[in-house]
């Protein structure tokens, strides 16, 4: 049986903090306000990288579907989507990145239907920039996130069948 | 070897449990951001900036910012996961593990947007103090912040290979009544 011991820090990181800063909500803005430039760059940049997640699915669908090498691409790029989406001010993109992330995922090769689904997705996203979809658009995330759902649902019913 | 330390020497003002918007200054705080994702990282290092701390020094790889741990004994670090070839879990344990590091102890959130139980677990037994799920905001990165500052539990070290903050969960800790030790 491992044995273990504990131990309490020699230093800690409170240490070097002390009360009476900005209160939480100004923090909160002023870090809101110094980021407003880097937020308002998003847009320009994200969609250079939804154009390449585009190119490596057309590539993961012509020659690798079932390449573990270009599958992880696709995921990773996904991934790192549904990552900045929401940090930049798209949530959309989250939404619609999370749920390919859950599509893709432990998906060994990309059968036909599949990369429906997959296009669908990328799509979505494109569709959010084009529209300016920014901050959380209430009903319309709650909504796409069940249409993308039930959808991911349908085409693996239909593959199971 | 002994490198216990009483909390009693922790500044009786600093990270106490007052409420969130009590406000705290940060600054004299020294920060690593790692992030292969240059907008991520940016983001982040303005988040922190923007909260009034001024030493803030971002690192796009694992293994150029495991010298930077040694070099500049950060007092908190926030790491991605999903790096490569180092990945943040890996850099996460050589700290842990690192003989020449300055300080093991040093408080570690793992910025991710993998955030299936699985995941958690195998972050925890890497010896993160925290989780960041992505997406973040300004918000949730000040909360986890306090976090880290209010957080006072102790190290374990197990000859099963663990080092890290104790793992186990605050309710089985208060179950342990008096003999519960580093309780804040």
């Amino acid at each position: 049986m491992a044995e273990t011991r504990f131990l309490k820090p020699q230093k800690h990181i409170s240490q070097k903090v002390r009360p009476g800063g900005p209160s939480m909500e100004q923090a909160i803005l002023q870090a809101v306000n110094a980021a407003d430039d880097l937020i308002g760059q998003y847009q320009g940049w994200a969609v250079d990288d939804l154009e390449k997640l585009w190119q490596s699915f057309v590539e993961t669908s012509r020659s690798g579907r079932a390449d573990p090498v270009r599958l992880k691409q696709l995921y990773d790029m996904t991934h790192e989507a549904r990552g900045q989406g929401g940090s930049f001010g798209f949530p959309l993109i989250s939404v619609v990145g999370d749920s390919m992330c859950k599509y893709l995922e432990g998906r060994p090769r990309l059968k036909a239907r599949d990369l429906d689904v997959i296009r669908v997705h990328i799509m979505a996203m494109k569709a959010v920039f084009r529209q300016g979809l920014k901050g959380h658009q209430g009903a319309l995330s709650k909504e796409l996130h069940e249409l993308l759902g039930m959808f991911r649902a349908k085409v693996a019913q239909q593959q199971a069948g | 070897m002994s490198l216990e330390t009483s909390w009693e020497s922790v500044p009786a003002s600093a990270g106490h449990k007052a409420s969130m918007s009590d406000g705290y200054d940060f600054s004299a705080l020294r920060i690593l951001v790692v992030d292969d994702s240059f907008h991520m990282r940016e983001l982040v290092r303005t988040f922190l900036e923007g909260f009034g701390i001024k030493e803030v020094t971002v690192s796009s790889d694992a293994e150029e910012a495991y010298d930077l741990v040694v070099n500049l004994d950060p007092d908190l670090i926030i790491t991605d996961w999903n790096m490569a070839p180092v990945s943040g879990l890996e850099f996460v344990e050589r700290i842990r593990k690192g003989a020449n590091v300055p300080n093991r102890f040093v408080p570690i959130i793992m910025l991710t947007g993998y955030t299936e139980m699985k995941r958690v677990e195998e972050a925890r037994d890497a010896g993160i103090n925290s989780f960041l799920a992505k997406p973040i905001s300004a918000a949730s990165l000040y909360k986890r912040l306090v976090t880290s500052v209010q957080d006072k539990r102790q190290y374990v070290e197990s000859t099963g290979g663990y080092f890290g903050p104790d793992r186990r969960s605050t309710k089985r800790r208060e179950f342990r009544g008096k003999e519960r030790r580093g309780g804040a």
